[in-house]
């Protein structure tokens, strides 16, 4: 049976199998392509910065920062100041939080029957919106990170103003998403407490939990993060132990037959990514109490997710404060990259997990480029006797309905996913 | 206001859907969704599923198209320019959200067969489509500003006559350039030319890249995200509203022996040579020195 | 003031122009005074400085004045539906053309203006007295590059080039080292010239 997955940024297509009323097997398949890396080969290097970000239009400022970074790992020398750093790392958190709020409000509450957030929805990633125009120009789909730095220059206006917005942001989470002091909440390491708070975070654990949907979406509980920055960790899990140290020479990616999204695999075995996996492997106290009640199931997933949204926050206020306004923005390279040949890899934890550049340059010009989305990982097609995250965790379901729910619990980017 | 909502289709060709959340920032939603209501739409809930859209033949007062198309291309099994053929006929309007949908733009060379706008690949004029050409209105840019996209609708809803130029863009947003109210404009003026990134100060005209000046846009007129805009924080303008999006080596200006090949738009060269050289003659100490850091 | 009368004063100027230019080739810029100029156009110096307030200011004029006059000719092998080779060559011809009929003016911009520069330090700041002629040099380049003839490189070392060596031959022949006269040079050097700048 064909089912037509709708509104997660494209559209999939899960061919089911059934046998004795569960679901036995199911294929994804994602049947277009854009072919970006393609668009991209010939080109001269620094246009990766302006193609890329229309990579996806949810998360493309990870992937201009993953292309910055994979151009500057060009260099064996090249100086970033710290500024820059903070600043694109201040950047790519509001991406992050704006992608939260809209899966919460525009995914995950009309799959539970609430109707009607889009302004809830759209508010706070409005507000994240500005305070990432108000740093690069606009959002979505600016190229302000430049290989040497940030393209503007940071002043005590621009912290101030970025600072009002997620102050507002703050506020929207504890009027709205859970009627709490944040930081009570992130210091909480009962996930339990929480379904006695009033907002609407609770409502829908709440209804996950009356509808009997709370050990639905299992997979392998093996998770894996790449993107190290000052707030998120790498490493990987397995159930509760926990590996700091991975290569990502051992990132794999291969066709499959089925759909134009191709596998990704850590030395021959699928991973999860993306908010939970990150919570796993930095020990957050509330989402380990989760997943030690829960496992990797849906409830997990959303938790972690939303929690993600008051830990940036809160992080990139510290981040904030952190910033040298005395310090430069841009450090002219010293070699000009139009006389570059070289690789070069950029990895970043976009919104749905660990995202993967590798670029090969000569003199300048783009020979080949390989992006490695988060979604490909989560939803691999993979075979019957190695099945993808997403597949492992819908096989054994009654329903088409349920898979559904489970499938996007996922927070899937399909655009992503066929760059 | 009139209690009938216009119904909308937004339907989704070879894209990035930045447009679709480009429309999200859009800051006055609420009163948006009490003048149109999505028949289907590729992330807010809608009344209908694209399943419902490809096999019903359904009611449609504007048809919104973001992506490029191509016959190949389709939606489910269904090639996209059936959709828009079904709907392009009832429709009112027809509108091609961002410049993928315009002209082609990024993803005009995503692979698929004779991918391009609904009218237009790059510059030059379809023949597919032609029929329903004059119900049609470019909103273009990567993405499109979501006051240019809703404040066309509203003059649809209104039935206000929209001027459009030859690409069929509204000029009420596409006759001005996108230099026009650039924070930066003083030091273009005076052809202060020592740009470095990284600083408040400087015009990415003269050595990287800006096409401000000859982009047909109201970046810098009606703000990004209401506060800023690419060229204000001192990265150039890419001309992503046009149909020759994206050119090549967006980072530099192309210059022959030291002068732009492109200049700003409708100006001579000789003027322009003469201006400049003018200009140079001034030695504007404030415009040479940094504005604030010394 | 009627157009005639108006037309009637240009006339006047360039007439003083075109004799200060003569006596500043015969006796030199700094020993050439005003009242020289006025004498030798039979006219009382009150009235010169009805024309011209200073001799800084005559200077700059002039310059300007030689500057529009070369810019007018290269203007129009400019419009000329011609390759940059040939334009390369129509260009040298009228420089050599220029300096061998009016060779006070050549003389004047290399001797007074190329080194004499602190006169035109205020009112010819950068380049701005000779902006007509560096505009068509300027577009002669860069339509060259555009047609795929030229080389795309600095502007100024382009420039420097093609000034340098034509002032040069000048320079030669004023000194009366040249063996022959200019427009026998014509071919050679705008052979040489396109070959150093072409592709």
């Amino acid at each position: 049976m064909i089912k037509l997955i709708e509104k997660i940024e494209g559209e999939a297509r899960l061919n089911y199998s059934f046998k004795d009323n569960l679901i036995d097997f199911v294929e994804i398949d994602f049947f277009t392509t854009r072919g970006i890396e393609k668009i991209l080969e010939n080109r001269a290097i620094l246009d990766a910065l302006v193609i890329n970000p229309r990579v996806c239009g949810i998360c493309g400022h990870a992937q201009l920062i993953a292309t910055v970074k994979a151009l500057e790992d060009c260099y064996d020398n090249i100086e970033i100041s710290k500024k820059a750093e903070i600043v694109r790392e201040l950047t790519l958190n509001f991406e992050i939080i704006q992608n939260h709020f809209k899966w919460f409000y525009l995914t995950i509450m009309p799959l539970m029957g609430y109707k009607d957030y889009l302004l809830k929805a759209s508010f706070p990633s409005q507000l994240m919106s500005k305070a990432i125009a108000s740093i690069a120009g606009q959002y979505p789909h600016t190229s302000y990170a430049i290989v040497g730095g940030i393209v503007c220059d940071i002043g005590m206006m621009e912290l101030v103003k970025v600072e009002s917005y997620i102050d507002e942001t703050l506020k929207f989470f504890e009027e709205n998403l859970v009627e709490a002091d944040g930081e009570e909440f992130l210091e909480c390491n009962n996930s339990n407490k929480l379904l006695s708070k009033d907002g609407d975070l609770p409502k829908v654990l709440n209804k996950i939990k009356n509808s009997n949907l709370i050990d639905f979406g299992k997979s392998y509980d093996r998770f894996i993060v790449f993107g190290k920055n000052s707030y998120f960790n790498s490493g990987k899990s397995n159930k509760t132990r926990l590996y700091k140290t991975i290569d990502i020479d051992r990132v794999e990616e291969f066709d499959n037959n089925k759909s134009f999204a191709k596998n990704v695999m850590y030395k021959d075995k699928y991973y999860e990514v993306g908010p939970l996996a990150r919570a796993m492997i930095n020990k957050t106290p509330l989402i380990k109490d989760a997943h030690r009640r829960y496992g990797d199931s849906i409830i997990s997933r959303i938790l972690a997710r939303v929690c993600e949204i008051l830990q940036l926050l809160n992080h990139s206020k510290k981040l904030l404060k952190e910033i040298n306004l005395n310090e430069l923005s841009y450090i002219k390279p010293k070699i000009d990259i139009s006389q570059i040949s070289s690789s070069g890899v950029g990895v970043v934890e976009a919104s749905r997990g660990s995202l993967i550049h590798k670029v090969n340059i000569e003199k300048g010009l783009i020979k080949k480029y390989d992006i490695i989305t988060p979604t490909q990982w989560n939803l691999a097609n993979g075979t019957r006797d190695n099945l993808g995250v997403a597949q492992n965790a819908i096989i054994g379901l009654d329903s088409t309905e349920l898979a559904e729910i489970v499938f996007k619990s996922f927070d899937v980017c399909s655009v992503c996913t066929t760059h | 206001m009139r209690s009938k909502k216009l119904k909308v289709l937004w339907l989704t060709g070879i894209a990035c859907n930045g447009n679709a959340h480009s429309f999200l920032n859009y800051p006055y939603l609420a009163q948006f969704m009490d003048r149109f209501e999505f028949l289907y739409h590729p992330i807010i809930e809608s009344k209908y599923t694209l399943v419902d859209i490809i096999n019903q033949d359904l009611e449609c007062d504007i048809l919104l198209i973001e992506g490029a198309i191509s016959i190949e291309y389709k939606k489910d099994t269904t090639s996209i320019y059936d959709i828009i053929q079904k709907y392009s006929s009832k429709a009112q309007k027809i509108v091609t959200v961002g410049t993928c949908a315009s002209f082609g733009g990024i993803f005009r060379d995503s692979g698929y067969l004779g991918a391009s706008g609904l009218h237009f690949d790059r510059d030059i004029e379809l023949d597919d489509f032609k029929n329903i050409k004059s119900k049609t209105i470019s909103i273009s840019g990567c993405p499109i500003h979501p006051e240019v996209l809703v404040n066309t609708l509203y003059s649809i809803r209104e039935d206000i006559k929209i001027a459009l130029d030859k690409f069929l863009r509204p000029k009420e947003f596409f006759a001005y350039t996108v230099h026009n109210g650039c924070t930066r404009n003083e030091y273009f003026e005076y052809k202060i030319d020592n740009h470095n990134f990284g600083e408040r100060e400087g015009c990415m005209f003269y050595e990287h890249g800006c096409q401000a000046p000859y982009t047909h846009g109201s970046c810098n007129k009606i703000l990004w995200n209401e506060v800023n805009s690419k060229t204000r924080v001192g990265l150039q303008c890419m001309g992503c509203s046009e149909p020759s999006f994206p050119k090549s080596n967006l980072f530099n200006t192309k210059k022959n022996m030291g002068i732009p090949e492109e200049l700003p738009l409708g100006v001579g060269k000789r003027t322009y040579l003469t201006l400049a050289g003018i200009t140079k003659a001034f030695n504007i100490k404030r415009l040479e020195t940094r504005l604030f850091n010394d | 003031m009627s157009i005639n009368r108006a037309s009637k004063k240009e006339k006047r100027k360039e007439q003083i122009m075109q004799g200060a230019l003569e006596l500043f080739a015969s006796k030199g810029f700094y020993s050439t005074t005003i009242p020289d100029i006025a004498l030798s156009l039979k006219m009382s110096v009150g009235n010169m400085y009805n024309y011209f307030k200073s001799k800084d200011i005559l200077a700059e004029e002039i310059l300007k004045f030689i500057s529009a006059y070369l810019g007018k000719e290269l203007q129009k092998i400019n419009e000329k539906d011609i390759s940059t080779q040939e334009k390369t060559r129509e260009i040298v011809d009228i420089y050599f053309e220029v300096a061998m009929s009016k060779p006070e003016m050549i003389d004047y911009f290399l001797r007074v203006y190329l080194s004499n520069r602190e006169i035109f330090r205020d009112g010819c700041a950068g380049m701005i007295c000779v902006n007509e002629f560096v505009t068509e040099i300027m577009i002669y380049f860069e339509e060259g590059v555009r047609a795929g003839e030229l080389r795309d490189q600095d502007f100024f070392s382009a420039f420097g080039l093609f000034m340098g060596y034509l002032g040069g031959m000048v320079f030669l022949k004023g000194e009366h080292i040249l063996p022959k006269e200019l427009d026998e040079y014509v071919d050679d050097i705008s052979f040489n010239i396109y070959k150093a700048l072409s592709i």
